[in-house]
Formats: structure tokens, sequence, C-alpha cells
């Protein structure tokens, strides 16, 4: 017998398709909570993405108490106690996310603190603090890529101390996501390729690195087809409805297969990019992701020619002799990357971001050799691995 | 009806070697933390007086060491002079045992959720690689390729661990046997 052993969890309700939005009141309703306050961004205001939210709420009845508009991008615990501080004083009972990784997390972060109570979310960081179901939750992704709506992580900047606090709990994850095609309409081209790359690694590294599962197997592949069958699509139609949708439901199945089996060095690699270069997180996803693939070949030969059939589809696959697959995968990748190059410069290269030096690559190394998400990788990285691996994707 | 008299022995067994592979391998860290440049380097990043625990939950066996400064660890037996600030914990002294007895690398035995850090995720990652080069030093080549996820190539025995690696690991294989029969 093998020492296989897997956990996999997610009990958020998903609540996806047209009209989506509209349920928002019924499921309120249905665990008791009247007082909603909605925190989001300004960002999502100006794009007119909460009209349909309160309009849904209000035709039912339910009003909306509070909005908080100002989640900066990197959130920080001084936010989540002024968010907390109005919910508290608006005698709200719920709360809606409505954006992106920041407003979400900002979400996440509050309801700990309206639901635990006090003003000091430090003092929750970490994992396994909290021990108690949380508030009514609710999350409405606006862009499709982090899978936030389906993790049990948040991540919260201490700005006095310049850390970066890390909260984990199952009870963070939210009493449903709702995926909603009008919410990702607008969304401009590059970020829609950018965060679509994330959910697409997202989806590989979960099904190529150690803590993959039968179950988390099932999301990541169905995710990774999506991808490969919509981002192109949609790039050329944004105003598709069903593309839009596809890739929203992308997202969150990855979200769901990551969550459950974590994700190696290309995250390593891209969070450490993301605080010395400060570029976005997704563009850095589909920036590594086939250098980091090259790099783990010969450990992850199988799964990752396993994918061709996700990514390419059954013709392809059939004609690719099964020795080449795993290389096949990577070309597909590859191909995809020049596509939305094309489409929209999503830089393939870190010399093409323009916002990379070539010295910083040392310390991009040691830093990410200190992410977490480095402890998965199925190989495992020395510092000279991650150097080679920059150097590789440097030009 | 054999299988209960003979359950509670194993399980006891079982507590103790995880006891025994505690003490050996706080003993070693030290050791191998004045002798091998890859660890010292990992160790010089944690902050002076870091307290690491491996232990297990709820309350079982655990080894604490301490970084007293330069890359070296300090063996602190079962008890800490101050609140620890990273602990691996094992959810069950059978996930233990799993580890310490080389049947699960403790990469896979994180990814199979054997396990929960409390602390800085920064230095449970350090920590783990500290982790790997001590089982590849304790291990001959052929075991701990197992119980990590690469074997070092630039690994020089000294001559001094070999004989204890060889009497530990001899204590080890016996027992693995002994309990997966
Ligand atoms: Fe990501």
């Amino acid at each position: 017998m093998t020492n296989k052993y897997y956990e996999f969890f997610c009990p958020v309700k998903v609540i996806a398709g047209k009209s989506a939005l509209e349920h928002i009141p019924y499921e309120l309703t249905g665990l008791a909570a009247k007082r909603p306050m909605i925190v989001t961004d300004k960002g999502v205001r100006a794009a007119g993405l909460l009209d349909p939210v309160i309009a849904a709420c209000e035709e039912s009845g339910l009003e909306i108490v509070s909005i908080y508009d100002d989640v900066p991008p990197d959130s920080s615990t001084t936010v989540v106690r002024d968010i907390a501080g109005i919910y508290r004083q608006e005698k709200c009972d719920s709360i809606i996310a409505v954006g992106g990784g920041s407003a979400i997390d900002t979400g996440k972060a509050v309801n700990i603190l309206v639901s635990e109570g006090g003003d000091n979310i430090a003092k929750y960081s970490g994992a396994g603090i909290i021990k108690h179901p949380l508030k009514p939750f609710f999350v409405v992704p606006t862009t499709a890529g982090t899978g936030s709506e389906v993790t049990s992580v948040a991540v919260i900047t201490d700005e006095a101390k310049g850390v970066k606090l890390p909260f984990t709990s199952s009870f963070l994850l939210p009493n449903a996501a709702i995926i909603d095609p009008r919410m990702t309409l607008t969304l401009p081209p590059h970020i829609t390729a950018a965060t679509a790359m994330d959910a697409m690694t997202h989806a590989t590294e979960a099904f190529t690195c150690m803590a993959k599962n039968p179950l988390s197997d099932a999301y990541a592949t169905a995710a990774v087809k999506k991808i490969s069958h919509s981002l192109l699509h949609v790039m050329d139609n944004p105003k598709d409805t069903d593309g839009r949708l596809e890739l929203a439901q992308a997202s969150t199945m990855a979200g769901i297969a990551f969550s459950n089996s974590m994700v190696g060095l290309v995250h390593a690699l891209g969070h450490a990019t993301g605080a010395i270069c400060h570029l976005p997180h997704g563009l850095c996803m589909s920036l590594y992701l086939p250098y980091v693939l090259e790099y783990n070949l010969e450990e992850i030969r199988a799964p990752l020619g396993e994918l061709l059939l996700y990514l390419e589809g059954p013709e392809v696959y059939s004609a690719t002799p099964s020795s080449r697959r795993a290389e096949a995968s990577i070309s597909a990748l590859r191909k995809l990357r020049d596509q939305l190059y094309k489409r929209c410069q999503l830089p393939r290269t870190l010399k093409e971001t323009g916002k990379v030096q070539e010295e910083q690559l040392d310390h991009i190394a040691e830093m990410a050799l200190d992410d977490g998400s480095i402890m998965f990788n199925p190989k495992e990285v020395t510092l000279e691995d991650a150097r080679a691996v920059l150097r590789r994707a440097w030009a | 009806m054999l299988a209960k008299r003979i359950q509670p022995m194993i399980f006891q067994a079982r507590r103790l070697y995880v006891e025994m592979m505690f003490q050996v391998m706080g003993r070693a860290l030290q050791a191998v933390s004045e002798v091998d440049d890859s660890v010292k380097n990992e160790a010089r990043a944690l902050p002076e007086g870091f307290l690491f625990e491996m232990m297990v939950m709820p309350d079982g066996p655990r080894l604490i060491v301490e970084h007293t400064g330069l890359g070296r660890f300090h063996f602190h037996g079962d008890s800490a002079p101050r609140p620890i600030d990273l602990s691996i914990q094992f959810k069950h002294i059978a996930h233990a045992f799993l580890v310490l007895s080389f049947q699960e690398k403790t990469s896979v035995a994180f990814a199979n959720d054997r396990m929960l850090v409390d602390g800085d995720i920064s230095y449970a990652v350090r920590m783990t690689r500290v982790l790997n080069r001590l089982e590849s030093f304790i291990l001959p080549k052929l075991i701990a390729q197992r119980a990590v996820k690469e074997y070092p190539a630039n690994l020089h025995l000294p001559e001094k661990l070999i004989s204890a690696a060889r009497i530990y690991l001899k204590v080890a294989t016996n027992f693995v046997e002994t309990v997966r029969a």
C-alpha cells in the first residue's frame, strides 16, 4: 500500500451563471442576514459593477446598509479596523465582498474582527487561531483569476511593522461565491489575459505539484480545458457573456483545485517578483509558467503529458506520442502566451516587462526560496536552481 | 483476539521510537550545524535565539532546538526556555512515526496534511530544507533518497556521524520491520 493520503474540502456554495446576482437576497435571507455591508474598491464602483448588485438586493426589499468602496490594492490592518468600525456602527450582520483579491481578502479579515471581536486583526494571524464560524459572508469576484472566493487564506499588510500577515482558517471561506458573467464583462484585455493565466497556473501547478490528489485533479483539468477553450475567444470577443462565464467558472475551479493541493515554484518566483519589482501577480504567473515546467519536467512528465488533452484537445493528444506529450503541453502554453502577447503585449520574458533589472534576479531567487509555495514544488529547489530558471526567463 | 493484546504494545513502542528519534535528531541537528556549511547557511537567516519545535499533537513527544547565532543549533531536549517561534506539529503520533521512520518524506508529509506549521512559513520552508539535509546525513544514500526529495550531491559525511548514523539506522529499520508486520 502506498502512503498516499489527502484531504479535500470546499464548503462554498457556488452560485453561477445568468442572473446569479439576483440570488443574493434569497441566499442572505436563508442565513438570517438582513443588514449586509458591501466591501469593494473604487475601480469596481467606477466600472458600475455595484449597480446590478445593489439593484438585485433592493428589488427584493433587501437594503444594503453600508458600502465601503475604498479598499486599496494592498489591504492593510488599518483599513480592516476602519471597516469593522463602520460595520458595528451601522449594525450590519453580513458582508458581501465585491472585487478582486484585495477586496476579498479584506472582506475575510473584516469578518474575523466583527465576528471574534476587538480592533487588532494581527492577533488572529496564523493558522488555526479561529475556532468558530464567522458572520454570513458572500463573495462576488470581478476578476477571473485569483480564486480567492474558494480559498481559506487572507493576506493583510501590517503597515506599522511593514510585514504581510497571513490568516488561514476554513472559517474564512465564504458561505457563497456568486459567479455572474456581468461582473467580468468589462475587464480590459491585459487584465483578462493576466488573470486567466493566473488561473491556468493554479490549475497546472495543482495538477503537477506534490499535494495533487484525485479530487483536485478533476477540478484542475476541467479548469485547464475551459481556459484553453475560451481565453483567446474572449480576447477577440470581450463582450461574449458565455465565454466570460467559462473563464470565471474556470477560475473558481482552479481555485478549488489549488486551495486543496497547493502551488509550487511558479508562485514562489511570482510572489518574490511581485514584491521586489511591483509587477501584477497574473503577469508573473504567465511569464514563469513554461520555464518552471521545463525545470520540473522530469519529475512531472506523466501529469504534464496528461494535461495536453485539456490544453489542445483529443486530436492533438492522440496524434502526439506519449513520450512527447509533456513537451507538447509546454509548447501549447508557449503558443498561448505568444497569442496573448500579440493581442495585449502580455510579457513573456522578464526583459519584456521593462520593469526588472538583471541585477535584481539574485534578490528574487533568494526571496523565492523563502516562499511557502516552494515546499510543494515536486523538485527541491536550490538557490542555484532558482537563479537558473530566472536567467532563462530573462530573455 | 491476539490483535487486541498486541496493539497497545505497538502503540507504546511507536511512542518510544518517536521520542528516541526526536532525541537523535535534536543531537544530530546540533552536530550537523557545527560541521556542515549548507545547514549553517540556511540557519544563519534565522534570528538569534530562534526556538524551533517539532511536536506531536496534542501534547506528545517534542524536540526543541535553538538557533544560537552564526548558523549553530543548540538542542534543548523537550522543554523550551521561552515561547516557541516556530512549531511543526504532527496531527497524530502515527504520522510522526511515518516521517521519523523514513517511510514518508518531510515534504510529502506536509503535502499530505500530516502536519501543521505554527509560525512564519518562510522559516518553516527553511527548517524543512535543514531537516532534509539532516536526513541525508543520518541515512545512507539508498534510504535517504526515500526521505528527501533529492539527495544532495555535495555531501561529505564526517566519520563520527557515519558511525552514529549506522546505529540509529539499525534501530530504525528493525523497528519498522517489527511494526509493519
Ligand atoms: Fe496565483
